[in-house]
């Protein structure tokens, strides 16, 4: 039977999964889009973003435009563990039914 | 708190939050491109015609007109659903994603009155019910971009609005100073309208989006 523990820790923290259903939601996401949306300080996002860089789930673009921009988004490793995270909870509320 | 429960409770988490932050662009930069130079390519061609003709022709079948612009909205919407599929197959959504079916939620009900009002057109088609299916084409376009507010881009909120305006100022435009013998006007505000709207949204978007030195940093 599914349960918690078999969900991917990285993910499961709140912060780090309101993160990751922000990226799951648009192709990407800037800086301060983030910041504004989860009302979080620069230094714990930032911390969150770079453990999810750090293991292959979220890929970092840095632009150059009227001024320095830096953006976030998915890879596909990262959509994939999102969406098999979401499995596991689907699971969970199903074996809960039966 | 069971785990189900939990679970649960995570999921309706995720959902809204989703919910929130999706942003659907429903016409892409493309279709606003290509529409607008459509759009004032068509009016040029109709204006054309019709300056040649002497006002108030016995025989002029007033349909032709919305025949023509509805010809070339089936070419625009065409163009559209091509478009946001390849960029839907680009960013490996399915065409009809959430936020598709969103969008398509918020404008339907903005469509009954102008589809409404074309098929009496289609019934009356006189000069003056030119000018008012003119204006509420345009009008309830701008409605249908403005239901799309919530989770639109600002670009094509201000479109709506420039649209909604439009329509409004062209029911309230004093027609008796005009002099319109030819019946020009409702052509030329469509031309001016969904040609040079849209071209100047797509210069303003694209503008905006073209990317200037960009570095894509790999996991270390």
């Amino acid at each position: 039977m599914p349960d918690f523990d078999k969900l991917d820790k990285a993910i499961h923290e709140k912060g780090r999964l309101a993160i990751m259903t922000l990226l799951a939601s648009r192709v990407s996401w800037s800086f301060q889009d983030l910041k504004a949306e989860l009302k979080m300080s620069d230094g714990n996002l930032v911390t969150h973003l770079r453990t999810l860089h750090k293991l292959g789930f979220v890929a970092v673009t840095k632009e150059m435009r009227d001024r320095p921009q830096t953006s976030y988004a998915l890879t596909t490793k990262g959509r994939r563990a999102f969406s098999d995270y979401l499995e596991v909870l689907e699971q969970i509320v199903k074996a809960g039914k039966e | 708190m069971s785990e189900r429960s939990r679970a649960e409770e995570h999921l309706r988490v995720i959902r809204s939050l989703m919910e929130r932050a999706t942003i659907y662009r429903a016409i892409s930069v493309p279709t606003a491109l290509i529409g607008g130079l459509l759009a004032v390519a068509t009016s040029a061609v109709i204006c054309w015609f019709e300056g040649a003709q002497t006002p108030g022709q016995p025989g002029h079948d007033y349909r032709l007109f919305a025949e023509i612009w509805l010809a070339i909205l089936a070419v625009v919407l065409a163009v559209n659903t091509f478009f946001v599929r390849q960029e839907a197959l680009r960013d490996g959504r399915v065409l009809l994603s959430s936020g598709a079916r969103l969008a398509l939620r918020a404008i339907a009900p903005c469509l009954v009155l102008p589809a409404a009002t074309t098929v009496w057109y289609f019934k009356n088609a006189e000069p003056i019910d030119q000018e008012i299916l003119v204006a509420v084409w345009i009008a309830f376009y701008g409605l249908c971009l403005l239901a799309t507010a919530l989770f639109a881009p600002r670009s094509l909120v201000l479109l709506g609005w420039a649209f909604l305006l439009s329509g409004l100022l062209l029911i309230f435009w004093p027609k008796s100073f005009t002099g319109d013998p030819r019946g020009l006007y409702p052509n030329l505000a469509m031309g001016a309208t969904f040609g040079l709207y849209h071209l100047i949204y797509a210069i303003c978007v694209w503008s905006s989006q073209r990317s200037g030195t960009r570095q894509i940093l790999t996991p270390e």
